[in-house]
């Protein structure tokens, strides 16, 4: 039966760390990447400022390449890339690139979509006003768009956290490494079920304080 | 708050408000391409609008008045043809010159768009940022100038979101403001808004026109709006422009069969139909004064001169913008010799009429 001596919750406590620094550090890269990607292509889309089909076009069916590789394949193709980049294909560091890599084609996607909700009235007053594109950007579009794009960091950030737990398959570190190792590997149910419950909980939290934030930043 | 708008008042260059044209637009036209098919918004559109005035284009949904004014600060870009903004031809533009220009010409909408993240006070600040010439100290100077213009000043920390359409509105007006344009364009300004604000912006914007010498155009598909607030008015129907000329004339001897019709729904003009003319034996005509004349007693004289009888049988005396104006059907009965008299003394007035069959 049940046998909750068998979970070593130094473990647990070391690999929810690992978890919350894979997550965290590729969800700083996700956004770096991502978040121009996104402002990129919203910009070079149809009748948009900078209206440019052909850099669209491209863009787009680059993430949409990315997004359509299942990402535990994307984790294995990824190893040789990820041995040049970090030096390693294994651990924390091992899974953050194939991470950002996953998910920064899925942010650049809910950026775009953030700023297509934004009254196209509000650019053509910008517009109107004199402004540069640039400036409509920065001093309009994602003030406009904070609530929204907060939370498409929340979503990515959860993501991320579930392709951080997977990255155990291929040796990476975190609740899902413990899962596996454990949980799976020696039928340690109880583990399993712990980095479950941990992974719940995490989750939980981080759709809490996301909501509150988008809450927080809403004028509407 | 007085005083401060007449602070706003001496800012002002007064480098404007004499009469020559602010813009002059010759050959515009304009073709979308939609799904393949050309659609024609624009055609042989050539108008000129002077310094000072409020212009008006009224027209149906569709009919190219929309586009007409976002081709001014070249929101729209014309497919061919000249637009003359005090001289210079903004079609020829580069991108720093159309920045520069739009600077310069203010824009209000029918949806505000207003900066929902930004507040009051950042939203009309926001176009005087972006020219990168004011010190923030004097940028926060000008918004309360300008809130204090608009009547908004408790207002400044507050957000789009709680405010009302008109204080909205006001907000987009004195964001326009901003840069001391010398033109305004307005968009369907008032059309999201209820009749009384719709009045209150309404005379704001006259009162703009008035202290300031701003030049406003504005597209409407009231006449109702029109006849408050405009000098002259250019009446667009399927992408050209059917009629041009002051409010008054337009309004009371209207040319074409669409500002006919424009007029007629208005419902500023009672319905003569309802009139049983056969029920009379006299000459029915319709008299229209326009000016001065409207508020004399022209009638009692003519009647006391001529010894016809004169009878109302419908009327309106009322204003297109400054301007008295009535609108009589009257009923004429008396001596041949008696009604060529009463019609000598119409034409001595320069009373218009009419008569009717």
């Amino acid at each position: 039966m049940i046998n909750w001596s068998l979970v070593d919750w130094a473990d647990v406590w070391q690999a929810t760390l690992e978890t919350l620094v894979m997550t965290g550090a590729s969800l700083f890269f996700t956004v770096l990447i991502g978040l121009p990607l996104g402002i990129l292509l919203f910009l070079t889309a149809r009748r948009q400022l900078l209206a440019q089909r052909g850099v669209y076009l491209v863009l787009s069916l680059v993430i949409n390449v990315l997004r359509s590789v299942p990402f535990l394949i994307l984790l294995i193709v990824m190893i040789p890339v990820t041995l040049l980049m970090v030096g390693t294909s294994l651990g924390v560091e091992g899974a953050i690139p194939p991470l950002v890599i996953g998910t920064a084609p899925f942010f650049a996607r809910l950026v775009e979509n953030v700023l297509r909700e934004i009254d196209r009235g509000v650019i053509e007053a910008c517009q109107a006003m004199g402004a540069k594109t640039y400036q409509i950007v920065f001093g309009a579009l994602l003030p406009e768009a904070l609530p929204g794009l907060l939370a498409a960091v929340t979503i990515t950030a959860i993501t991320l956290m579930s392709y951080a737990s997977m990255s155990g398959v291929i040796g990476g570190g975190g609740l899902g490494d413990l899962a596996i190792r454990f949980g799976y590997q020696r039928f340690q149910t109880e583990v399993m079920v712990v980095t479950v419950a941990v992974l719940v909980v995490l989750v939980q939290l981080l759709q809490f304080f996301g909501d509150r934030l988008v809450l927080h930043f809403t004028r509407k | 708050m007085r005083s401060r708008a007449i602070l706003v008042l001496l800012d002002w260059p007064s480098s404007y408000s004499c009469s020559r044209p602010v813009i002059r637009i010759e050959h515009l036209h304009k073709t979308y391409q939609v799904a393949n098919r050309d659609i024609t918004a624009l055609t042989d559109i050539n108008l000129q609008i002077e310094a000072g005035e409020v212009f008006g284009i009224i027209g149906r949904s569709g009919a190219g008045k929309s586009t007409l004014i976002r081709t001014l600060n070249l929101l729209e870009r014309p497919s061919s043809g000249s637009i003359f903004i005090e001289g210079e031809d903004i079609t020829q533009f580069d991108s720093a010159g159309l920045h520069k220009l739009r600077q310069r010409v203010g824009m209000i909408f029918q949806h505000f768009n207003l900066l929902n993240a930004k507040t009051v006070a950042a939203n009309i600040d926001w176009p005087l940022k972006i020219t990168g010439k004011y010190t923030p100290a004097q940028r926060q100077e000008r918004v309360i100038e300008l809130l204090a213009l608009v009547g908004l000043g408790e207002h400044h920390d507050k957000y789009p979101s709680q405010l009302s359409g008109g204080q909205k509105q006001r907000v987009g007006i004195a964001r326009a403001l901003a840069n001391y344009p010398h033109l305004l364009l307005c968009d369907e300004a008032t059309s999201a808004l209820d009749p009384e604000t719709t009045q209150s912006i309404l005379r704001l914007l006259l009162d703009i026109n008035r202290k300031l010498g701003l030049t406003i155009v504005l597209i409407t598909h009231e006449m109702q709006i029109i006849r408050t607030i405009c000098d002259r008015v250019a009446v667009i129907d399927d992408a050209r422009i059917v009629e041009t000329g002051k409010v008054a004339d337009v309004f009371l001897h209207p040319q074409h069969a669409v500002t006919q019709r424009l007029v007629a729904e208005s419902h500023i003009f009672d319905n003569e139909a309802g009139l049983q003319v056969a029920n009379f034996r006299g000459k029915l005509v319709r008299l229209t004064f326009v000016g001065d004349i409207t508020y004399q007693p022209i009638l009692s004289h003519i009647a006391a001169a001529t010894q016809a009888l004169i009878t109302i049988l419908q009327g309106t005396i009322s204003r297109i913008k400054d301007t008295p104006y009535g609108q009589l059907l009257v009923e004429l009965n008396g001596s041949e010799e008696d009604l060529r008299r009463v019609f000598a003394h119409f034409d001595q007035y320069q009373i218009r009429h009419e008569v009717l069959p």
